[in-house]
């Protein structure tokens, strides 16, 4: 296993190279100057050229790259150029609120999705499958702004129980922090606990058609004790890797539910720094999005030797 | 004492009492509270001196000050100086009296020392200085509390220049203007302006506190300037980006002023008893820039057909939601709320709707059909949706328009470059027309390229001429050339949206940008 973790970690270094580089390359590549944002709708094409020299934009791609390189085996990732502050410190204060509500968000999905899929593939058929996976198509498709907006009006604006935005932290206010996190982890986790449900169904699904699921009926086991002890834990294994990358993706992609309920998260941080070209900024948040990608995935892959011990690594 | 007098009596006491319960009598201020702001963004900066972005113009004037500030009517009235400069006979030299005992937000008293490297990394930095310092001959400290200023030739900009709001004459501290040098952005934030920076936290929010030694002019406020009094304990401008969101935030309480709302939220608004929506007035002018130096926007035939060819008032119409109280039609280079400068000339070829003249001026101009690339973007809605009406009715004519549609970024970079485009979308403020010689449309550096040289020589004439009746004369003169050179088409005056709770007390809405100085809350 230590063999295999180790293996794993090292891999993360080219593939960090390879996202760095590409990354780099694509925001340096595509049309748009920080300088023209800063310096305000008025500014002259010698002011621009100035500053531009300043932050040294004005040099040959490569030589920049090569800069970035080096800066990044430093550990450093430079400096916004918008925030005042080293880009490490902007990632470390952002990561708090993206943390919490990627949390909150798994949980609702998960006490939304893993129930409902368990539910409906043990009642193939029956008007609760129907329901529930009614339930999970519409969280497929309702867009997570709409569903955001809605959840603002009608709870914020018209029956007034909870803050429409903000986000207040954790270790400062916990009552104030509950309160802004409920409808954006409701809206989020409700979005993603569709595809957990459908995939915990199908999982359920093609574990209850096994032999050993047979065998157990025939011996006379109730159906609660087939579903929930001999089925459940097997149907659990690739249901752990949709929570793995859901969890990936809600790090890196609750955008919209940051701008929506105005979270100050990494989500809204990488889109200010695109709009604004905020070069070192989207470097940084990428970098350590893709770091969050390998390892959640890694993290997966530990814990399925834990819920199927026949799965070994050495 | 007679039964009727006494009921006289009663009946004026009556009408007193009813006075003073009438909501709209006037209140005592209150001191006390937090005023929070939605805002639609983070500023790229807090230094006045270094960036033209109206976001840092709203900011900043609560925490700088310069010498002169603007009236109700946008004229210059003192700020930091304690009168209006006297000015040497020959017009040459300025000398401003400084108030005294006007301290900086670190307890140091504001001198000239602090003024002249103020206004020196100003004049290098700034936009607004640019007229100002091409004829300076010199700017110097005569004593503690006097400045002289000498000029090479007369001007007639210099306290209009020290005056204007946007990328202003702001005065830092001598150590923190020394310190950073022109190209490089301030980031101690130190003024003498009656909120103090507390904290900023990008992406959450700004805090600005009051600054207890503040010494308000004792003149009455008036516009920017006057007497400035923070009532609120602070100010605290949080970025919101979705305009949903905005909007709620203002209906639930959790802000007290909303900006940049859209325009369609002002009936939802006007419903909400505890808000007040407001027309922000004026906003912006629409307009198309021509590129000037290359290309098809080179023919002055082709940009007067498009000029003979728009019809303005569906096109306003359309960008303000259909509502007639957001938009106004107006042919005047400089907004109405600038008397001073405003023309009401007449037979000016604005808003001809001759498709016939269009046509038969594309034809004189030889134009083939080639595709004219116009740069919009759809980051603000207003600019994309006035481009999209504008090339329907330039097609209906024979115009080929390629419009390309781009983020704002991308926008503000290919202006710059003459190779990529023919003509651009944006929004001209208020700021590029306190004085002639500030209007982006009629500058040789300005994206689009003004360069033609009887503009530029009107430009230096209105720069140099101290008389206002023959600027005046002047600024008629250039507007007619403007409608005869067409280097940018002038659409009508936008305006926007903003709100705030009725709890928020004596905020002054006659501001093109939001000042919270002298407002307080009734919380």
């Amino acid at each position: 296993m230590t063999r295999y973790l180790c293996h794993r970690l090292l891999a993360l270094i080219p593939v960090m190279a390879v996202v760095v580089t590409v990354v780099f390359l694509l925001i340096h590549l595509i049309p748009g100057d920080p300088v023209s944002v800063m310096l305000g709708p008025d500014a002259t094409a010698n002011q621009i050229q100035a500053t531009r020299r300043a932050l040294g934009l004005d040099r040959p791609l490569h030589e920049q790259l090569l800069k970035f390189y080096a800066r990044v085996l430093r550990g450093d990732l430079g400096q916004s150029y918008f925030l005042d502050r080293p880009v490490t410190t902007a990632l470390r204060e952002r990561a708090e609120p993206t943390l919490v509500l990627t949390l909150a968000a798994l949980l609702v999905a998960v006490a939304i999705g893993v129930p409902s899929g368990i539910l409906a593939g043990a009642s193939r058929g029956s008007p609760w499958d129907r329901t529930l996976m009614t339930g999970a198509l519409l969280g497929v498709c309702i867009p997570g702004f709409w569903l955001s907006l809605n959840f603002i009006y009608l709870f914020a604006v018209r029956l007034g129980w909870l803050p429409a935005a903000g986000y207040a932290s954790v270790f400062v206010d916990p009552v104030a922090a509950l309160r802004h996190m409920v409808l954006p982890a409701v809206s989020l986790g409700f979005n993603q606990s569709a595809l957990i449900a459908r995939i915990a169904r199908s999982c359920m699904l093609e574990v209850l058609q096994q032999d050993y699921i047979r065998t157990a009926r025939a011996k006379g086991l109730s159906q609660r004790v087939v579903v929930y002890v001999h089925a459940f834990r097997n149907a659990l294994v690739p249901v752990t890797t949709v929570i793995g990358i859901t969890m990936a993706i809600l790090i890196g992609g609750a955008v919209v539910t940051e701008i929506v309920f105005n979270i100050p998260g990494l989500g809204r941080l990488i889109i200010s720094a695109i709009l604004r070209r905020d070069y070192p900024v989207v470097q940084g948040v990428v970098l350590v999005t893709a770091a969050s990608y390998v390892l959640i995935n890694l993290a997966v892959d530990c814990v399925y030797a834990f819920i199927d011990p026949r799965i070994r690594y050495d | 004492m007679s039964q009727r007098v006494v009921s006289r009596m009663v009946a004026v006491l009556v009408v007193i009492m009813f006075s003073l319960a009438a909501p709209g009598f006037a209140q005592t201020p209150k001191k006390g509270g937090i005023i929070r702001v939605g805002l639609l963004g983070e500023p790229p900066a807090l230094d006045a001196h270094w960036t033209t972005a109206v976001i840092t113009e709203v900011l900043t004037n609560h925490l700088y000050e310069g010498l002169y500030s603007l009236d109700e009517n946008y004229r210059p009235i003192p700020m930091l100086a304690e009168s209006m400069p006297t000015v040497s006979r020959d017009g040459l030299t300025y000398t401003f009296k400084l108030r005294q005992g006007i301290k900086f937000h670190n307890g140091k008293e504001m001198t000239s020392e602090d003024v002249v490297p103020s206004l020196k990394r100003w004049g290098q930095r700034s936009i607004r200085a640019k007229a100002l310092f091409a004829s300076l001959a010199d700017l110097r400290a005569v004593d503690k509390y006097t400045v002289e200023m000498r000029l090479k030739e007369k001007s007639a900009v210099v306290v209009i220049s020290l005056a204007v709001p946007g990328n202003f004459g702001a005065i830092y501290p001598k150590e923190i203007a020394e310190k950073f040098p022109a190209e490089n952005k301030i980031t101690e934030y130190v003024g003498t302006g009656p909120f103090k920076l507390a904290e900023w936290k990008p992406d959450q929010y700004i805090r600005m506190v009051r600054f207890d030694d503040y010494k308000p002019r004792v003149e009455k406020a008036s516009g920017y300037g006057g007497a400035k009094v923070a009532y609120v304990d602070e100010i605290r401008w949080m970025p919101v980006p979705d305009v949903a969101t905005r909007v709620a935030q203002i209906e639930t309480g959790e802000l007290d002023i909303a900006e940049d709302l859209n325009l369609d939220a002002y009936e939802r608004l006007r419903r909400n008893a505890n808000v007040r929506p407001l027309v922000a007035k004026p906003y912006f002018w629409l307009v198309a820039v021509f590129n000037k130096k290359e290309g098809i926007g080179t023919n002055q035939k082709i940009r007067q057909a498009w000029q003979a060819a728009v019809d303005i008032e569906p096109i306003m119409k359309a960008v303000a939601g259909g509502r007639t109280e957001f938009y106004r039609m107006d042919s005047s280079l400089v907004f109405a709320e600038i008397a001073e400068w405003h023309t009401k000339l007449s037979g000016l070829p604005w808003n001809e709707r001759n498709k016939e003249k269009a046509k038969r001026l594309l034809q004189e101009a030889g134009y083939k059909g080639q595709p004219f690339r116009f740069m919009a973007t759809q980051e603000y809605k207003w600019m994309y949706d006035f481009a999209l009406l504008t090339k329907q009715q330039l097609e209906d004519v024979g115009f080929n328009i390629d419009l390309q549609v781009v983020d704002w970024s991308t926008l503000v970079q290919r202006r710059n470059n003459p190779k990529e485009y023919d003509a651009f979308t944006t929004g001209i403020g208020m700021s590029a027309m306190y004085d002639p010689t500030h209007h982006d449309v009629v500058s040789c550096g300005w994206p689009g390229w003004n360069c033609d040289e009887e503009v530029q020589s009107i430009q230096a004439e209105l720069a140099k001429e101290t008389d206002p009746k023959k600027r005046y004369a002047l600024w008629e003169k250039q507007t007619r050339l403007f409608y005869e050179k067409v280097p940018v088409i002038r659409y009508g005056d936008l305006f926007g949206l903003r709100a705030i709770r009725t709890s928020v007390k004596d905020f002054n809405p006659k501001t093109e940008r939001i000042r919270l100085f002298n407002a307080w809350l009734d919380k």
